[in-house]
């Protein structure tokens, strides 16, 4: 098992993420060492095992369908100085 | 210099041998004589804007905390151990804070972590490390550091942190003090930062069990607000702390004590036994065969939850903003390239590897399957035990930059308390004595929901030694 530079840079572009080419060296070498411990799993036998996605057995609870929320986006949008009207501002996306 | 427990807190306050106003003038001037030497705090509240809405019955009003900086307070800046949140201010409160204002508690500050919690010795922070006030060459563990820190060295009574891997019992055993995660659900998750959301669970770091009753009474509970809180009933705690611990049957997991810890600290597991075993305790030998695979399973359940959560710091709505706004993707990396530091960096690239097309089946899935087997052996175990004992860490803490470029080397530091996290089971870690003067841990695990077990098992430990309350050095100092 063996990770290439190129994936890592596949990687990047599926993370939205990128690494200098310093970083991406370091990277390589250490997600190496990583994926060597991780590979200790594939010895195990999981053969009928299920996997388990939460830690207790629970089911998803519902609410009446009340409204109990009130929209506050004036107070969540002073985290932003980016923010006009009531919009976000994000670099143009269309021609 | 006095370390206060909660429990003292109360009683001077009580008997208004002192005020609660008093009570946090004091913790400040300790805030400010020593942060600049152990760097626990990211940023210390203000009076009026840390006062709860106090209820004339609380037994812990006037009570001042320490949070870490991963939960948001409303109004206060909520930094994560982040570049990329180092100018977020919380616009509500997170749900276990909210429950403790409402008792009339008092925010003192937002104690340093690693960075969203990702470390464990609290060199991820963008904020700079914790110095451990047991020696300040040596880390504090992590990621709950700066609460651990903060308690140890007397600038809080208490403080709140989070474990997702071990990151408030490591700490605790690193710096001496008493540190609980309590069952998967059992506090809510709202308003914590999310990191890895299967394995999160917000606790408590005290001086002692004590104190952990006091304050996880007031902190658990459902909230509709986290569909993963527990509707379980939340016992009173400190009703159970004395109970007679006479029969009660304790496991020591063979893989627990392999030959791979050193015989120093095999010297003071088995004292510690010792003095269980005069309070009527009986230890049986088990086993938890799969244990040994948590470690490589948790880093990659871990991971991939990461990348997961943290793909929402995209720049647009909080948090940093890259000044370069050519086009959208540029925007996206450049600001996730300058706000994220490398253990972030690298966890988020590892969990999209394993979650990414073509590898989920040999390592996302795999792995959930290994967590179900851990699970299994902590279901069996507990069928003939009540309670598993074994080391908190395999070492004392150890020097700043010793293992920071070492990924897999520090990874292993979490081997003993991966698996409750794994599993959802409660945990607390008790200090349990010193090799070379630094404090060194045991950890106690019991079945889900069984909080006030561990709880009752420390305090009567805590009742007949005293490790849990040695002062470091550093603090003695100060009264100079």
């Amino acid at each position: 098992m063996s990770i290439k530079k190129s994936e890592i840079e596949h990687l990047c572009n599926l993370s939205k993420l990128n690494l200098d080419e310093e970083e991406q060296s370091i990277f390589l070498s250490q997600m190496q060492s990583i994926l060597e411990m991780i590979k200790e799993l594939e010895g195990v036998d999981t053969g009928e095992i299920a996997p388990m996605a939460h830690p207790l057995q629970m089911s998803q609870r519902l609410r009446e369908d009340e409204i109990t929320e009130f929209n506050e986006r004036d107070k969540y949008q002073k985290n932003t100085d980016f923010a006009e009207d009531g919009f976000y501002k994000v670099p143009k996306v269309i021609d | 210099m006095k370390r206060h427990t909660v429990r003292e807190l109360q009683d001077m306050i009580a008997d208004q041998s002192v005020s609660s106003d008093e009570v946090y003038q004091l913790y400040l001037n300790r805030i400010k004589a020593m942060n600049d030497s152990i760097n626990a705090f990211i940023s210390i509240e203000s009076d009026e804007t840390s006062s709860g809405t106090e209820e004339n019955d609380s037994e812990i009003k006037g009570v001042p905390y320490a949070l870490k900086d991963i939960f948001c307070s409303e109004g206060d800046k909520t930094t994560c151990g982040s570049k990329m949140l180092s100018n977020f201010v919380s616009p509500y409160d997170a749900t276990v804070v909210k429950n403790l204002r409402k008792k009339g508690t008092i925010i003192l500050g937002k104690t340093n972590m690693d960075e969203f919690a990702m470390g464990s010795s609290n060199e991820t922070s963008f904020y700079g490390n914790v110095l451990n006030p047991w020696d300040t060459e040596r880390t504090p563990g992590g990621s709950s550091g700066g609460s651990a820190a903060a308690v140890a060295a007397g600038m809080a009574p208490i403080a709140l942190g989070t474990d997702t891997g071990g990151s408030i019992r490591q700490p605790a055993a690193l710096t001496g003090i008493t540190g609980l995660k309590p069952t998967y659900g059992r506090c809510s998750r709202y308003g914590m930062i999310a990191f890895a959301s299967s394995l999160d669970q917000a606790g408590i770091l005290s001086i002692s069990a004590e104190d952990a009753a006091i304050f996880l009474e007031h902190m658990a509970g459902y909230d509709h607000k986290d569909s993963t809180s527990s509707m379980e009933e939340v016992p009173k705690y400190t009703e159970f702390l004395n109970d007679n611990l006479s029969g009660k049957v304790v496991g020591l997991p063979k893989e627990f004590f392999d030959g791979s810890l050193d015989s120093k600290y095999q010297g003071l597991v088995s004292d510690s036994i010792h003095e269980y075993e005069k309070m009527g305790i009986k230890f049986k030998d088990i086993s938890l065969p799969n244990i040994k695979y948590s470690v490589p399973t948790y880093y990659v359940v871990a991971p991939a939850e990461c990348s997961s959560n943290l793909a929402r710091y995209d720049g647009v709505r909080f948090g940093h903003r890259s000044s370069d706004d050519s086009d959208l993707d540029a925007f996206y990396k450049k600001t996730r390239k300058e706000g994220f530091g490398q253990e972030v960096k690298r966890r988020i690239i590892t969990g999209t590897y394993v979650l990414s097309a073509g590898y989920y089946d040999a390592y996302y899935l795999k792995a959930q399957k290994v967590r179900q087997l851990i699970n299994q052996d902590f279901l069996n175990a507990f069928k003939e035990v009540d309670v598993i004992m074994g080391p908190t860490t395999q070492q004392s803490a150890f020097k700043l930059g010793e293992k920071v470029d070492d990924p897999v080397s520090m990874y292993m530091n979490d081997i003993y308390t991966i698996s409750s996290n794994l599993s959802g089971v409660p945990a607390i870690s008790h200090p349990i004595g010193f090799v070379d003067d630094l404090p060194f841990g045991m950890q106690v695990i019991a079945p889900h929901f069984m909080e006030h077990d561990l709880l009752n098992i420390v305090h009567k430990y805590q009742m007949v030694t005293d490790w849990h309350l040695q002062i470091p050095g550093i603090c003695r100092e100060l009264d100079r």
